[in-house]
């Protein structure tokens, strides 16, 4: 089976009713297919490319692996999650797990993936009933007993298991192509939509009922929930991707160095607001190459006439990322304004974005 | 894809007149997160309440109405926050609300009752930010869905565009104060209480949010 590198960007994930998801997604594709040209898009936020001619031609696996997360850097500024393995399900574990699975492991690292990766709660939970808690071990039971005792869905996830299949059902989004073809200027469907909770409980058919409700009413995106990542800022730590979005990495309970702590903002924006901060001489405040202020904030100007005084700062907190180049240098700063509210600021290449707000 | 339903067989007519759902009087409550749950009569909420939580703009106000639903949520009940743009979901953790029973709908447009009664069914505690003035009518028949069913409602309001019913219990944030050291450390909020019942003039309130411990409590 062929080996295939498989890029997961958690913000294109979430698709954003302003269509720009759609056109970062259309732009990346373009920018991965000087790469690759057989780069594919699966779904929203997954990119796959076979990784044997890029291999020989970059030097190895670890070179695209590079390449590929700067190009996904520079052209949507998103930290990708990238793995390599055989096949597209488990590249894509290799992805959210962030691993280069060696030629011939991929048997091995999909044997021992817990049996939720398979998106099947009643099959996991019978499963564990019966003991099975592992790819590995469900693999292994005897098909004519899977056909038995399982579904027709749980005989296709069975050869899955066994690695005669290598996509999951559901793994695929058989619309996006033609979505972005259409934005291209080239047609169209709704999207089905998908439900998955890893831990089911009495009230979980309700919500997911609910959601489903609410979801026909307001479109794909119109729910979300909430996924904890390990990034630096607030702001990269929480993701909301739309409900019913195939499970990702597991949560980030990790201590990342140079996190802020509690209290976090209660509203962090999806979309910073570019801002002027300003110091009491009314020049403009910058983050030196030290990490120092270059003076102290006395006003932040929001638009032209939304001019606030600041009564108290702290901070920066520089954000220095370990691949990134100088302009990625980032800082945060939090501000306490006249009225009481207080803000999340952070510097980037020079200029200053509001962040979250402490509601 | 990933959905698969699996239809409950539905009951014999007969039985399903004659039955209802079990509802003692003790389990018609919701348990109010800290400190609440020791300064307002009873520390629970009655379902099918409404609680207004009304703050200026930056004043804690989401802050607050997360402290009251977060004994519910870590005790596993669902909840969903309505018509709040970009919930900060590391704070609402911190706070002490579980995140994998949560569901966000930030932009409901002009269907923000709809698609709050669509949630009602599904979830125990359902915090709405409505636009800044609430049709009165949209807001009747909301607060009547809510009473009628098991839920609590919590909405996020300003001074300034008060919720236009009155609430079974209100939550008034008078005063917010940071309390800072070399960074943002917590926030005191003076907070008047006032509901119908057991819960009428409650009294004025200091809590600190978050505390060391990342919950909210009384000064």
């Amino acid at each position: 089976m062929e080996r295939l590198l498989a890029t997961w960007i958690e913000p294109l994930s979430l698709e954003r009713s302003d269509g720009s998801t759609l056109r970062d997604t259309a732009r990346l594709l373009d920018a991965l297919s000087e790469l690759c040209p057989f780069v594919e898009v699966v779904r929203l936020g997954l990119f796959v490319l076979p990784l044997r001619g890029p291999s020989r031609f970059f030097g190895g696996d670890d070179a695209v692996v590079r390449i590929v997360r700067h190009s996904v850097l520079d052209t949507v500024g998103a930290v990708a999650k990238i793995g390599v393995a055989e096949g597209l399900f488990c590249a894509e574990l290799a992805a959210h797990a962030e691993v280069v699975v060696a030629p011939g492991a991929t048997d091995v690292f999909r044997r021992a993936q817990p049996l939720d990766v398979l998106n099947h709660r009643e099959l996991a939970a019978t499963c564990r009933r019966l003991g099975l808690f592992t790819v590995g071990s469900f693999a292994d039971l005897e098909p004519a007993r899977v056909a038995e005792r399982f579904s027709g869905r749980a005989r296709t996830l069975h050869r899955v298991a066994r690695g005669e299949l290598f996509e999951l059902e559901g793994q695929r989004d058989p619309t996006l192509g033609r979505r972005l073809s259409r934005l291209r200027g080239v047609d169209d469907l709704f999207e089905e939509p998908r439900s998955f909770f890893g831990q089911r409980g009495a009230g979980d058919d309700r919500a997911d009922a609910a959601a489903r409700r609410v979801r026909r009413r307001l479109g794909a995106d119109g729910v979300v929930v909430a996924r904890l990542c390990g990034g630096r800022g607030p702001e990269d730590r929480a993701t909301l991707v739309p409900w019913g979005s195939p499970p990702g990495g597991a949560p980030g309970g990790a201590p990342w160095p140079g996190q802020l702590g509690a209290p976090s903002p209660m509203i962090t924006l999806a979309h910073p607001v570019p801002l002027v901060l300003r110091d009491g001489e009314n020049r403009p405040v910058v983050v030196g190459s030290r990490g120092s202020l270059s003076g102290a904030p006395a006003t932040v100007i929001f638009s032209a006439p939304l001019r606030r005084e600041v009564l108290w700062y702290a901070g920066p907190w520089p954000l220095v990322e370990r691949w990134w180049s100088r302009h990625r240098r980032r800082a945060h700063v939090q501000l306490v304004l006249a009225d009481g509210e207080a803000l999340l600021v952070v510097a980037e290449a020079e200029r200053w974005w509001l962040a979250g707000i402490y509601d | 894809m990933f959905a698969f339903s699996s239809p409950r067989p539905p009951l014999p007519e007969e039985l399903a007149a004659r039955i209802r759902p079990v509802s003692l009087a003790k389990s018609r409550t919701l348990p109010l997160g800290e400190p609440w749950n020791t300064l307002v009569p009873g520390g629970t909420i009655r379902r099918g309440s409404s609680v207004v939580v009304e703050a200026a703009p930056g004043w804690g106000g989401f802050s607050l109405a997360l402290t009251l639903v977060s004994g519910a949520s870590a005790l596993g009940h669902w909840a969903a926050v309505v018509g709040v743009d970009d919930p900060g979901v590391v704070a609402m953790a911190e706070l002490g609300v579980d995140l994998r029973r949560v569901l966000f709908v930030p932009r409901p447009r002009g269907a923000w009752a709809e698609s709050a009664a669509d949630l009602l069914d599904g979830v125990d505690l359902l915090i709405l930010r409505p636009p800044a003035r609430a049709a009165h009518g949209a807001a009747r028949r909301l607060v009547d869905r809510v009473r009628d069913g098991g839920s609590v409602l919590v909405l996020l309001s300003e001074p300034r565009t008060p919720w236009p019913l009155p609430a079974d219990l209100t939550l008034r944030v008078v005063r917010a104060q940071w309390s800072t050291s070399s960074r943002l450390d917590a926030r005191y909020l003076t907070v008047r209480v006032d509901g119908r019942g057991a819960a009428s003039n409650g009294g004025e309130h200091v809590v600190v949010v978050p505390n060391h411990q990342g919950r909210a409590a009384v000064r």
